[in-house]
């Protein structure tokens, strides 16, 4: 009806009329109440965990083994952290592998390693917060649908990234910046302080700031959003913005495991991120979502090549139970919230 | 009074029961319908008229219970089953494919087809013809659906139910979105439907069009049968006391202006002043002024700009000319953040498309306007938030008065309540309302209209928007009278009559 | 309206910030190595390093999209400058398949009188190859080869087997020097789903197995620092002692060095594959656990460049008693250690 009902996020909010009502489970809610589908996603998770020490139990549960799946789940969380937010807004962001390549070679060429360690840092951030924002502007403001604009990030960023690195690893001299970032602090990998303290800001911002509100009220209904003087515009741009900026994040850690940068860096991200967040139980369509249940996503996948490989199985095999994994874990989702279903309209 | 069943019954259900987990939605429903009748289904919002409806089309299946059809027993598994048996079903939100053509729409799924290939002339022809029989030839079948106006929208819906050659059409609040030319259109539909024997459901809310209509009437209340086949001339007040259990006065609330508080209304400081606003092909020079307590309608048939108009006010729509003034001050033109800034509120008309979150609970529904407030350097005062919505949900007497409930699980009243209560905790000067009683139920209703009148006591200046003439003229202290964009007059309510309007709004049209 | 509204001036000073930050940002994107580079190149033999007849060369390869790749092409373009009488005609690399096939019909358009073929795959460009031949254009086919050899006068490139089957032999005869019994050896492939992959491993495999040994562990990274870095946490996770470790591919290799030095872990050595500069510059130094690097050497690509001149101006190898250029050159996939490594320094490429 509205001329301007459905210009952002190319979603239809509020038009699916079949469904039948059933409790919110996002908007951040009141109190912590255990969400069946996050307990059948963490039984997942724990079930692989023992596959894992039945199999190896030398291996699984040490101190360094632990730690080295949560180092390794630590750049592709944080991509996925930002990765929850578009979702939520009923987006999609499909740049983010390239993103973390472009932060990583810009961050690693000689004339930034020049400046030092935090130069460096500092560089890795602007470049992603600078490419989010360019993702933001395009759909919110360019109304381009954010499969088209960050597909065409996606494409352009990696090629920046080859044409800057002249398509060679560029390995950073700075032993000032890897002493740092691969150490550890109490015991504890500093890049998994990192992705800690992304997840708890990133959760705080989504569940306990009026910010997130405003996120689940873009992609719960944008129309309604607009017309409670919500400046959705500004906001889609924003979160783009945050997308971008855990990329950059992302690319510092990646760095700091590689020791090196490369355009060849973060591929696929794109879609290890989406399958995390999906799984975790955040809607595609928009509107409710849990970093929770992304921070449990990203951790099933990185245990599940962890198992594999302590078990010196094939990559081939993994990335079947990979995908089995996903089907499953959507297929219970869906049951359960299915089983959720009470109230009828009348 | 009831004229004996002569025609034999072309469904019988009896004792339908369905439960989903923890509501016993339908609980023993009987409901007999005679070939070539219009049979009308009456309820409250949560009687089971939903869920009924919902088990004729094959979308439910019922507990416990029988249907017959012609007499024999049937299962309406799936809803392809129930359509081959003959029952079509127009839904309330309309199931229709935008982006695609009309022609597209009333044959989907059952395309024309020729040696396997789907006939678009023999789709375009029919669907010309079906549309010329509900009386609008006008609309181009290959026009895309999307365009149409909400009335067209529901006409491409009829014509659907008609191309599918059913004998039995149920009919959802089919007239909830339509002006008044195009209800007798309707009407005439479906007395021809009824005269080659097709039968109809018919659900609304709306007791004339039931008197105009009807033959019989089915009352549900909580999932169960109370009164069955009754005549439809049984007078309104028993039928709303059937329905909720208690007398309602009337359904309309003539009486409730105060007339304190309309003579407060002209002495009281102008709030909002609208002069030359105009859009480009949907409205020109509209002036008014609503002053703090006052209500002005605004009474036109859908499409003369009553909707477009406050949307432009609120900032929603960008006007090609034209100023707003709310206290005085020019505000932008052209920016909700603005509006909503200078104290506008709008309850828009698709209250689930365009103002509910309904993901969200009551409180975070009530409180989106306010965001700014709720929040200390950023976080939410999440306490703060859940105090103050209860205190509006029970200021309004939404109930239940949970604000932590979801907004989904809440009735159509109600759900409307808290897009009030969104504006009151915003605490806005000047409130537009679009439609604001649709798909609520009777009872609901005048307490809605008594809230409005409330409202406007306190203070707030109104401007309301209604396909129900009585409503606008009872509910407002000044009606502008709109047609095709154009303002043709500004009277004081009590001067009107219905009439009057209705000639107005209808001289010239094609009606 | 003069005064201008608070949220104006902050949008101009975040513009502000937003340039100047792009403007330093500009200024990272430089990437002049301090160090000079030296690339592969040959010089001719005899009567073959005088200036001869003008020979026109094509050159078609993929996208340079990794370290090895990039040499490659980078190797044949300086391998021409070398010669006074080669014109060089190179096209755009490409990925795409399709591309490629047009670019060398380009090529045979322009009448060049030798074609350099680096194809992306070998099978999809054998018809194109073959094209050039009917065309009385010769072709050098390099390191991927063509279905049939009538779609190349020679081709020259590397042997995978033979690779997996020196780090094997090299890997083998360490153990037995340093007297470990019933080793752990570890390997590190690559893309899993690519045939060179499997005929490394195969190589490997079967070079162990003739001394009795066997692949304890094994993942396949992706060619990219990042993959190897990844799995080999894992792998060394899986492996709480390791004896060797086979790395297929040097481009990946820093990753896969980051993630040892990163679990602190040196009780074993490490083998890598193709004779990147920063392993040879590691093994050179010997303070690392990496001890060795097999080659497949990008200086192929000069060699291809050097074939086509000699067959354009219809000359032979200097040393053999054949007239003509051989049809097939395999080059050795030579095991680098600290004892020679200076002697292949000049044809380490950068990753």
């Amino acid at each position: 009806m509205s001329e301007v009902a459905r210009e952002v996020s190319g979603g239809a909010p509020g038009s699916d009329t079949g469904r039948e009502p059933e409790p919110p489970t996002g908007g951040g809610g009141w109190s912590f109440r255990p969400d069946l589908r996050l307990i059948i996603l963490l039984g997942v998770l724990v079930g692989l965990c023992l596959v894992g020490h039945f199999t190896r139990p030398d291996a699984f549960f040490t101190e360094g083994n632990l730690s080295t799946v949560l180092r390794l789940a630590a750049a592709i969380g944080v991509v996925s952290i930002g990765m929850t937010f578009v979702i939520i807004t009923a987006g999609i962001d499909l740049s983010v592998g390239s993103i973390v390549a472009l932060s990583s070679v810009w961050m690693t060429t000689v004339a930034t390693q020049s400046y030092g360690p935090a130069v460096m840092v500092l560089c890795a951030l602007l470049v992603g917060l600078g490419c989010g924002l360019v993702n933001g502007m395009l759909i919110a403001y360019g109304k381009v649908v954010p499969f088209i604009a960050t597909l065409a990030m996606m494409a352009s960023a990696r090629g920046l990234a080859e044409r800057i690195s002249g398509r060679q690893t560029q390995v950073v001299r700075d032993t000032g910046f890897l002493d740092f970032f691969q150490a550890t602090m109490f015991g504890i990998p500093v890049l998994v302080w990192m992705f800690a303290a992304v997840f708890a800001v990133g959760w705080v911002l989504l569940n306990r700031t009026t910010f997130g509100r405003r996120t689940f009220a873009v992609g719960g209904n944008a129309e309604a959003a607009r017309l409670a003087g919500i400046n959705v515009k500004r906001h889609i741009a924003l979160v783009y913005g945050i997308a971008g900026l855990c990329c950059g994040i992302a690319a510092v850690m990646v760095v700091a495991r590689a020791s090196s940068g490369a355009a060849s860096n973060g591929l696929l991200y794109e879609l290890d991120a989406i399958a995390a967040v999906v799984i975790g139980g955040t809607l595609l369509s928009g509107g409710r979502g849990t970093l929770v249940g992304t921070l449990i996503g990203v951790l099933i996948f990185t245990v599940l090549g962890n198992v594999f490989t302590l078990n010196n199985l094939d990559t081939d095999i993994q990335n079947i139970a990979k995908g089995a994994i996903i089907v499953l874990a959507v297929l219970l989702q869906y049951r359960s919230s299915r089983g959720h279903q009470s109230q009828s309209s009348g | 009074m009831s004229e004996p069943a002569t025609s034999a019954a072309l469904l019988e259900m009896s004792d339908i029961v369905k439960t989903f987990p923890g509501v016993r939605a339908l609980d023993g429903v009987r409901l007999t319908v005679a070939e070539g009748e219009v049979h009308c289904l009456l309820g409250q919002n949560g009687a089971g008229k939903s869920t009924l409806i919902k088990v004729l089309a094959g979308a439910h299946q019922p507990d416990s219970g029988t249907i017959s059809w012609r007499g024999a027993p049937v299962t309406l598994g799936t809803p392809i089953a129930a359509l081959r048996l003959g029952v079509a079903t127009m839904y309330q939100e309309l199931d229709l494919v935008r982006s695609r053509s009309v022609a597209e729409n009333v044959y989907l799924g059952h395309e024309p087809a020729r040696f396997g290939f789907a006939s678009r002339r023999r789709a375009r022809s029919g669907t010309a013809e079906l549309l010329a029989r509900l009386g609008h030839p006008e609309i181009d079948p290959d026009r895309e659906v999307g365009t149409l106006s909400a009335a067209g929208q529901q006409l491409v819906s009829m014509a659907r139910a008609l191309a599918y050659r059913a004998r039995l059409i149920v009919m959802d609040e089919p007239t909830a979105a339509l002006a008044v030319d195009e209800v007798s259109n309707l009407f005439r539909g479906i007395g021809e439907l009824t005269a080659s024997g097709v039968a109809v459901i018919y659900i609304s809310h709306r007791m004339a069009e039931i008197r105009e209509i009807g033959d019989r009437v089915t009352v549900l209340k909580d999932g169960a049968t109370v009164a069955a086949n009754l005549d439809a001339r049984t007078p309104s007040s028993e039928l709303v006391a059937l329905m909720s259990g208690r007398r309602v006065e009337t359904a309309f609330p003539s009486g409730t202006r105060s007339a304190a508080a309309h003579t407060a209304g002209e002495q009281s400081d102008e709030v909002l002043r609208v002069s030359g606003l105009g859009r480009r092909g949907e409205f020109a020079d509209i002036d008014f002024t609503v002053r703090a307590g006052e209500i002005l309608g605004l009474a036109g048939l859908v499409g003369a700009g009553r909707s477009e108009i406050l949307e432009t006010v609120f900032g929603a729509r960008k006007p090609d000319t034209g100023q707003v003034f709310v206290a005085g001050r020019r505000i932008r033109a052209g920016s909700v953040p603005v509006a909503v800034q200078a104290g506008i509120g709008l309850a828009p008309e698709e209250r689930k498309g365009q103002a509910l979150q309904l993901d969200m609970t009551v409180a975070q529904n009530v409180t989106l306007a306010s965001l700014a407030r709720y929040s200390r350097f950023g976080f939410t005062r999440r306490r703060a938030e859940l105090l103050d919505a209860r205190s509006k949900l029970t200021e309004l007497d939404l109930r239940p008065a949970d604000p932590r409930r979801g907004i989904s699980t809440l009735s159509g009243g109600n759900q409307q309540k808290a897009v009030l209560a969104r504006w009151l905790v915003h605490g806005c000067k000047v409130l537009l309302l679009d439609e604001p009683t649709r798909g609520v139920d009777v009872a609901a209703r005048a307490e809605l209209y008594r809230l409005i009148r409330d409202l406007a006591d306190s203070g707030v200046a109104l401007v309301i928007v209604s396909s129900e003439l009585p409503e606008v003229l009872g509910l407002a202290d000044r009606v502008l009278v709109l047609r095709e964009g154009q303002q043709l007059a500004e009277r004081t309510a009590s001067e009107l009559t219905e009439a009057e309007v209705l000639d107005m709004v209808m001289e010239g049209s094609a009606g | 309206m003069t005064r201008v509204p608070a949220h104006g001036r902050r949008s101009f000073l975040m513009a502000g910030g937003a340039v100047a930050a792009g403007v330093v940002l500009a200024g990272c994107t430089s990437n002049t190595e301090p160090e000079a580079d030296n690339d592969a190149v040959a010089a001719g033999q005899g009567d073959n390093a005088e200036p001869g007849k003008e020979v026109t060369v094509g050159f078609s390869a993929p996208a340079a999209d990794h370290g090895w790749m990039a040499a490659m092409t980078k190797n044949a373009q300086a391998q021409a400058e070398q010669f006074s009488d080669v014109t060089f005609e190179a096209t755009e690399g490409s990925n795409d398949v399709n591309q490629q096939i047009a670019q060398v019909e380009t090529l045979i358009n322009q009448k060049v009188d030798v074609l350099v073929i680096l194809p992306f795959d070998g099978k999809a460009l054998t018809q194109v190859g073959r094209r050039a031949m009917d065309a009385g254009i010769p072709v050098v086919n390099v390191d991927r080869v063509f279905d049939t050899p009538l779609a190349y006068r020679t081709w020259i490139g590397g042997d995978n087997y033979r690779m997996g089957v020196n780090a094997g032999d090299y890997i083998a005869a360490e153990l037995q020097r340093r007297n470990v019994g019933n080793p752990v050896i570890g390997e590190v492939a690559g893309i899993d789903s690519l045939p060179l992959t499997r005929e490394r491993s195969n190589g490997f495999r079967d070079a162990l197995q003739r001394h009795g040994l066997e692949v304890r562990h094994r993942v396949a990274a992706q060619f990219t620092p990042e993959t190897g870095e990844q799995q080999t946490a894992n792998l060394l996770q899986a492996a709480s002692k390791l004896d060797a470790l086979w790395n297929h591919d040097d481009d990946q290799g820093i990753g896969v060095v980051s993630a040892i030095e990163n679990a602190n872990r040196d009780e074993f050595f490490m083998v890598g594959g193709a004779g990147s500069r920063d392993m040879m510059d590691r093994i050179k130094a010997g303070n690392s656990v990496v001890e060795a690097t097999v080659l497949y050497s990008p200086s192929m690509c000069s060699s291809a460049i050097a074939l086509a001149r000699l067959l354009g101006q219809a000359k032979g190898l200097g040393d053999l008693a054949e007239h003509e250029i051989p049809a097939n050159v395999t080059t050795y996939s030579a095991v680098v250690t600290a004892d020679n490594v200076d002697e292949y320094l000049d044809i380490a490429f950068d990753s």
